[in-house]
């Protein structure tokens, strides 16, 4: 195929899945390297920001997934019922604070520093996928050791946890 | 005490001990790295006796921070030197790295909070089933006439299926509405002037349904089994002929 057409291949393709659809996986049907691809993309997603479009291309751990911009967010939720969006409780959203920064983490690493009972924040977040067991701890009790899902990274915004800003950068404390 | 006795705190949920710390640090603009534990343990506990109060249900974990708090404030008090080990120096900056800790991750829950109301304000496809078609469409020459040509095939097959008789069927299947009590009052009727008449007699307008004539055999078996007329056929298949019996009369006319 000619590399102009894959631009508007690529295009198809993530209109076609929905879901993320992983570099590897375009790589593989339209048969152009992984860089060529992000060039490609990327530039798809140029036209996207610069026109007046609708929709945006969103990198998810290194797949790619076409979603409607924020920016008609109040327009588009009127297509459906309406349902209030339940954001996570403070509980919850320290607690997956903690297990971003230093996964794969256990329920007493996160209760340590929120000094306490994390069980029901834990929970929640398995229930909404954001978190998943990952393994356990080699010592005594062999605690479960949980780390963040994609699903996070699409929630929260993140193209990858190599995004996520250094922890320290986050602390301003007034001296 | 006076400062405190004016110091009222809302009470609000806190995540927990370090939470409710933090907040008291912040109330009292004291620096995170010098905390005057004295002052600070007074308004947790007080904050602890309106939880109590108000029947709040203390979790254990405030409680052990408070006798945390009341430790390190006992041994500050305690003339030096403390055996080694033993300083409050100690255990007070343990807790202020435990402090400095739990602040940067709620600092990170509310960048958390912020992202998570933006980000959640894109919609996703979920992924359809699609079937891959798997035949050959390349070959077959579609064109825009296609679907036309495909319908009048159809419209003639139907045509041929059609059983002609179709508008004499939709007669037949009229819903009569004939009851054998209509039938009675008809022969009654067709009795008053008559002594007998010939069953045929009553069919002679040419109208008359098969459902009518079924109807008036039997409204006429009927009569003839309640003694109200006799029935009379000379031979099989020969015409019937209905005769008024005594009984007649006694039927009112309707």
């Amino acid at each position: 195929m000619e590399i102009q057409k894959i631009e508007g291949l690529i295009e198809a393709l993530l209109f076609a899945s929905g879901e993320p659809v992983h570099i590897e996986t375009l790589s593989g049907i339209t048969g152009v390297d992984g860089k060529t691809l992000i060039n490609m993309i990327n530039r798809l997603s140029d036209a996207y920001a610069s026109d007046n479009r609708g929709i945006q291309v969103r990198e998810i751990n290194g797949a790619y997934q076409l979603c409607s911009k924020t920016d008609y967010f109040e327009y588009v939720k009127k297509l459906f019922e309406p349902r209030q969006k339940q954001g996570l409780s403070q509980a919850a959203l320290e607690t997956i604070s903690i297990i971003a920064y230093n996964q794969p983490a256990t329920k007493v690493e996160i209760e340590k520093i929120r000094g306490v009972n994390s069980d029901s924040s834990v929970n929640l977040l398995l229930e909404r996928n954001l978190i998943k067991e990952a393994g356990r701890m080699d010592a005594p009790g062999k605690p479960i050791l949980y780390e963040t899902t994609d699903e996070f990274l699409r929630a929260f915004g993140y193209k990858s946890l190599a995004e996520l800003p250094p922890v320290d950068e986050m602390l301003k404390i007034e001296e | 005490m006076e400062r405190t006795a004016g110091y009222t705190i809302k009470i609000q949920n806190f995540e927990g001990p370090l939470d409710l710390l933090f907040h008291l640090i912040e109330k009292n603009k004291m620096d995170i790295y010098d905390i005057q534990i004295g002052e600070i343990t007074d308004q947790y506990l007080e904050y602890l006796g309106q939880m109590e109060r108000i029947d709040l249900e203390i979790a254990s974990e405030f409680l052990v921070m408070a006798s945390t708090l009341l430790l390190i404030k006992s041994k500050m008090l305690l003339p030096k030197p403390l055996p080694p080990g033993d300083d409050p120096e100690d255990l007070r900056d343990q807790l202020i790295n435990s402090l400095i800790e739990y602040k940067k991750y709620k600092e990170c829950a509310s960048e958390l909070k912020n992202r998570e109301a933006y980000y959640g304000m894109m919609f996703y496809k979920v992924q359809e089933v699609f079937k891959v078609m798997t035949f050959d469409i390349v070959n077959k020459n579609y064109s825009s006439e296609v679907i036309p040509g495909i319908y009048a095939d159809v419209c003639i097959r139907n045509i041929k299926k059609t059983n002609p008789r179709k508008e004499i069927m939709n007669e037949l299947i009229v819903k009569e509405k004939i009851t054998i009590r209509s039938k009675i009052k008809e022969i009654v009727r067709f009795l008053f002037n008559k002594t007998k008449f010939k069953f045929s007699e009553l069919f002679d307008k040419g109208n008359d349904t098969k459902m009518d004539v079924v109807t008036s055999f039997m409204a006429v078996l009927e009569l003839a089994k309640i003694k109200k007329l006799t029935i009379e056929q000379k031979e099989t298949f020969g015409e019937i002929v209905v005769k008024k019996t005594r009984n007649s009369e006694i039927i009112k006319h309707p």
